[in-house]
C-alpha cells in the first residue's frame, strides 16, 4: 500500500499502518448495572504498539465506551461526544452533573459515526446506567447503526466468541456472574485472536458509580493447548 | 426632536439616558394591542387560549390560527403581530427538529425555552433588525420528567415559567381572573371552561367579531399538543357566552 | 469531525443540501472535502497523509438486511421480512424490527444498510411531525411517502452518496391500496406484488404463478409464507424469524415474530450420494 510518505524517510512499512484494528471488546447488562470488558493489545501491523492499553473510556460518570477500530478515530469521536454531552448537561440544567442519559450518549455517538462514516473506522459500544432506564448497552458498529442489546461484542476477537456468548448468556445475572462471564469470554478470544492480548480490563457501572478492574494473564482461565502463566517475579524470587 | 426619549427610539442599538431601549418597549405595545392570549397550567397539563380578533366578516372560520404545535410535545400561542408570531413558531419547529436529529429525542422544555429566548433576544441587539412585535406562550411536556410546563417569551428575549399568564388586550383583567383559579387542583377539562370564560368575559365589545381558539397538552390528549376537541371547545365557549348573557340580563334588571 | 448536515429541510429539499442555499454550509462542505487537496500532494513528500487520493463518497454497506416481500390482497396489502441484520456474513442482530410504521396508513421496510434505513426513518418522522404541526388531522398518503422517498434516493445517488437500501412502501388510503418500491439509485415502480433484494429471484416466480389482487387474506398469508420459505431455503443471510405487517382500510398491524415450518425429512436427503459416491 502507498501511504504517500517518501520511501526515503526509511520507516518500516508495517509501522506506517494505522494503529489498532484488532481488539476484543464487549459489554453486557446484569440485574443492577452493566459490565464493560476489553483486552489491552494495540497493534500496528504485527507489532504490538501497546500491550497495556485502555480501550474502555469514560464519557460521563455513568456512561463508558468500548472502542475498536482506528485508535485515532475513536479517541476523537469519544472526545467530541464527551464535549457534546457535557454541554447538553449544562444547557438542560441537569441536577446531577457528570451524569447523562445513556441513550442520549449513544445517539450522539451514532450521529457522529453515521454522518462521518466515509471518514471513520470506528466500532463502539456504549454502556451505562441511568436513573430513567437503568442499565443499558448499545452497539454502534462500523456503518453507524445503533442497536440496543442485552450484550454485544466488537473487534476482531468477537468472531471467536460469539458462539460461546450466545450459548452461555443468561438474562438477570448477578454482578459477580456477569463479571466472570465477560472475563471468560475475553480470555477465550485472547487465546485464538492474535490481535487481542494482554490483560483483561473491566468497568462495572451501577447506581452507586463505576469501578475499574484489571486481570493479568496469570488470572485468566487456562486455554486449551497453552501452558499455565508464570509470573516473572516468581522466577526471580 | 423634542420631548422625552425623542431621538433615542429609532434603534435598539441606542439606550435612552434613563436606560431604556424604546424599540423593545414599542414592540411590547404591539403585543398589548393584539388579541388576548392566555395559558393555564393545571394538575394534569396546560391549556392555551386565544381571542382571535376578526377584522373582516368574510374570513374563513378557523383560518389564520394563532395557536399551533411546534412538535408533538410542545405548542405555542401568539399575541401581537400575527406574522411575527408565526415566524417565532417556525423557528421553534426548526429547533425541535434540529435537536431531535442530533440527540435522537424530543427537545427538553428548558432547552427549547432557552433557545427561543436567545432567538428573540438576537433581534434586540442589531441596528438592522426590528424586535418581534409578538410574545408567545409556550406549553411543553418535558420528555424526561413527563411534567407539563408553561413559559412566556417576550420581545425583549425575556423568558419566564408561569403557573398562569395572560398577554395582549385585556391582559390585566384576564390575569386577575387566572389568579383566582385554584391552579394546582384544577384539571385541564375544567381549565378549558375557565379559559373560554375568561376570553369571553374580557372581550371588549367595541372590538369587532372574534373567535376563541383553545388548545391543550395534557394526559387526556396523550401528552401531545392539540386543538381542544371540537365538542369540548364548542361547549365551553357556548357555556361562557350563555353565562355572559345571563350576567348582562341581571345587570339590566 | 464536523457533522455533515443531512437533516430534512422543507425549504432546501429532501435529504441533501445543494450549493448556494446556505453559504455557511457551503463553507463547511468545502472544509469537509479536505482530502481532495491531498491528491495534488500525492507522493510529493507530505508526511502524515493517510490514504491520499480522491475522496470516496460511494460507500458499501456494513450491517444489512435481506429480502422484503409485499403483495396486495382483497382487503389491503401485506409485507413480510425476517428480523435479521447481518454484518458481512455474520448473523449479527437477530431481533431487528425491519418493518416500521410511518403513519396511520403507511408501513415501510428495507433491504440493505441498517443505518441508512434508520436515517430514512428519521426523515419520515420529521416529515410526520411537520404534518402534525398543521394540527388539521391530515397525513401523507402512502403514495406520497413513496414519491418523497424516490426523490430522497435519487437526490442522494446524484451526490454519488447513495443511501444503500431498497425500500418497500405499503398502505391503504382513500380506498386505494398502494404497494411500491424504490431502489438505491432512485429506480422505482408499483406492482401488485414485489420483492426487494434476493427475494426478487426466489419469491417473485411464486407470486407470478399464484398471486391475484382479489385473493383472501388467508390465501395471501399462505402464499407469503411459501415465498418466505423459498427465500429462507436459498438465501444464506435469512433466518427463520419473520414478521408480517398488513394495512387495511381499518388500520395497520405488525405481527409478532413467527416461524415457518420446514421439511428436511425427505427420503432422498438421507443418503444422497448412495448411487454416486463422492458426489455432493
Amino acid at each position: 500500500m502507498d501511504y504517500g510518505v517518501p520511501a526515503a524517510l526509511g520507516v518500516a512499512p508495517e509501522l506506517m499502518e494505522e494503529v489498532s484494528t484488532g481488539t476484543t471488546i464487549m459489554a453486557c447488562v446484569y440485574d443492577g448495572g452493566v459490565v464493560l470488558g476489553a483486552d489491552s493489545r494495540t497493534s500496528t501491523g504485527n507489532y504490538v504498539a501497546n500491550r497495556a492499553s485502555d480501550k474502555i473510556t469514560q464519557v460521563m460518570d455513568n456512561v463508558w465506551m468500548c472502542r475498536s477500530g482506528s485508535a485515532a478515530d475513536t479517541q476523537n469521536v469519544c472526545a467530541f461526544v464527551k464535549n457534546a454531552v457535557e454541554e447538553h448537561g449544562i444547557m438542560s440544567g441537569s441536577d446531577e452533573p457528570g451524569m447523562a442519559d445513556v441513550k442520549l450518549v449513544a445517539n450522539v455517538t451514532m450521529q457522529i459515526a453515521y454522518r462521518n462514516k466515509d471518514r471513520l473506522s470506528a466500532g463502539m459500544i456504549i454502556a451505562g446506567w441511568d436513573r430513567r432506564a437503568g442499565p443499558q448497552v448499545f452497539g454502534i458498529p462500523l456503518g453507524g447503526s445503533l442497536e440496543k442489546c442485552d450484550f454485544t461484542l466488537g473487534g476482531s476477537g468477537s468472531a471467536y466468541i460469539t458462539g460461546f456468548c450466545d450459548d452461555t448468556w443468561k438474562p438477570g445475572m448477578s454482578r459477580e456472574e456477569a463479571e466472570a462471564w465477560i472475563r471468560r469470554a475475553i480470555s477465550i478470544a485472547i487465546s485464538r485472536d492474535a490481535s487481542s492480548g494482554g490483560v483483561i480490563r473491566l468497568v462495572t457501572i451501577h447506581e452507586k458509580g463505576a469501578e475499574k478492574q484489571m486481570f493479568e494473564p496469570a488470572q485468566h482461565p487456562l486455554a486449551y493447548d497453552e501452558l499455565p502463566v508464570i509470573r516473572r517475579e516468581e522466577v526471580v524470587a | 426632536m423634542s420631548g422625552i426619549g425623542t431621538g433615542y427610539d429609532l434603534s435598539t442599538t441606542t439606550y435612552s439616558p434613563d436606560g431604556k431601549v424604546f424599540q423593545v418597549d414599542y414592540a411590547c405595545k404591539a403585543v398589548d394591542n393584539g388579541g388576548l392570549a392566555l395559558g393555564i397550567k393545571c394538575s394534569d397539563g396546560v391549556v392555551l387560549g386565544v381571542e382571535k380578533l376578526l377584522p373582516f366578516k368574510m374570513l374563513v372560520p378557523g383560518s389564520n390560527r394563532r395557536i399551533a404545535p411546534v412538535d408533538r410535545h410542545a405548542g405555542m400561542a401568539g399575541a401581537g403581530l400575527a406574522p411575527d408570531a408565526r415566524q417565532i413558531m417556525s423557528r421553534a419547529r426548526s429547533e425541535c427538529a434540529n435537536y431531535k436529529s442530533f440527540y435522537g429525542d424530543k427537545i427538553p422544555s428548558k432547552i427549547l425555552a432557552d433557545r427561543m429566548a436567545n432567538y428573540l433576544h438576537m433581534f434586540t441587539l442589531y441596528w438592522s433588525v426590528r424586535p418581534f412585535g409578538a410574545a408567545v406562550l409556550l406549553a411543553v411536556r418535558d420528555p424526561a420528567t413527563g411534567k407539563y410546563e408553561l413559559y412566556l417569551l417576550e420581545p425583549s428575549g425575556e423568558c419566564q415559567r408561569y403557573h398562569g399568564m395572560a398577554i395582549g388586550k385585556g391582559r390585566q383583567a384576564a390575569k386577575n381572573e387566572v389568579e383566582k383559579l385554584k391552579l394546582g387542583e384544577m384539571s385541564c377539562l375544567e381549565a378549558v371552561k375557565e379559559a373560554a370564560r375568561i376570553i369571553v368575559t374580557t372581550h371588549d365589545e367595541k372590538d369587532k367579531d372574534y373567535e376563541c381558539e383553545l388548545a391543550w397538552i395534557c394526559d387526556d390528549s396523550g401528552g401531545e399538543f392539540k386543538k381542544v376537541p371540537k365538542d369540548i371547545a364548542d361547549e365551553a365557549i357556548a357555556a361562557a357566552k350563555r353565562a355572559l348573557e345571563d350576567d348582562d340580563a341581571m345587570d339590566a334588571d | 469531525m464536523i457533522p455533515t448536515r443531512v437533516s430534512h429541510n422543507p425549504i432546501i429539499g429532501p435529504g441533501v443540501v445543494p450549493f448556494g442555499v446556505d453559504p455557511a454550509y457551503d463553507a463547511q462542505y468545502k472544509l469537509n472535502q479536505a482530502p481532495r487537496s491531498h491528491v495534488a500532494s500525492h507522493g510529493q513528500g507530505k508526511p502524515f497523509t493517510v490514504e491520499p487520493g480522491p475522496h470516496q463518497r460511494t460507500q458499501y454497506p456494513y450491517v444489512t438486511g435481506t429480502t422484503v416481500l409485499g403483495c396486495k390482497y382483497k382487503d389491503g396489502v401485506m409485507i413480510a421480512c425476517d428480523t435479521l441484520c447481518c454484518y458481512g456474513s455474520t448473523k449479527r442482530y437477530k431481533s431487528v424490527e425491519r418493518i416500521k410504521k410511518v403513519n396511520s396508513s403507511t408501513i415501510i421496510s428495507f433491504t440493505g444498510e441498517l443505518s441508512d434505513f434508520h436515517y430514512i426513518v428519521s426523515l419520515l418522522e420529521e416529515l410526520d411531525t411537520t404534518d402534525y404541526c398543521e394540527d388539521d388531522g391530515s397525513e401523507l398518503a402512502p403514495w406520497e411517502i413513496h414519491s418523497y422517498l424516490c426523490r430522497v434516493m435519487y437526490n442522494r445517488r446524484n451526490k454519488f452518496d447513495p443511501l444503500w437500501n431498497s425500500l418497500v412502501v405499503a398502505g391503504v388510503k382513500h380506498g386505494r391500496t398502494f404497494l411500491g418500491t424504490v431502489g438505491m439509485i432512485g429506480q422505482h415502480y408499483e406492482d401488485s406484488h414485489l420483492a426487494a433484494g434476493f427475494g426478487n429471484h426466489m419469491a417473485r416466480p411464486l407470486f407470478r404463478e399464484k398471486h391475484t389482487d382479489d385473493m383472501s387474506e388467508e390465501d395471501a398469508r399462505k402464499l407469503m409464507e411459501d415465498c418466505l420459505r423459498a427465500c429462507l431455503m436459498r438465501d444464506k443471510t435469512m433466518m427463520n424469524k419473520f414478521q408480517i405487517a398488513k394495512v387495511t382500510a381499518g388500520g395497520l398491524e405488525i405481527s409478532e415474530p413467527f416461524q415457518v415450518p420446514m421439511n428436511w425429512g425427505y427420503e432422498k436427503f438421507k443418503d444422497p450420494t448412495k448411487h454416486a459416491v463422492g458426489a455432493w
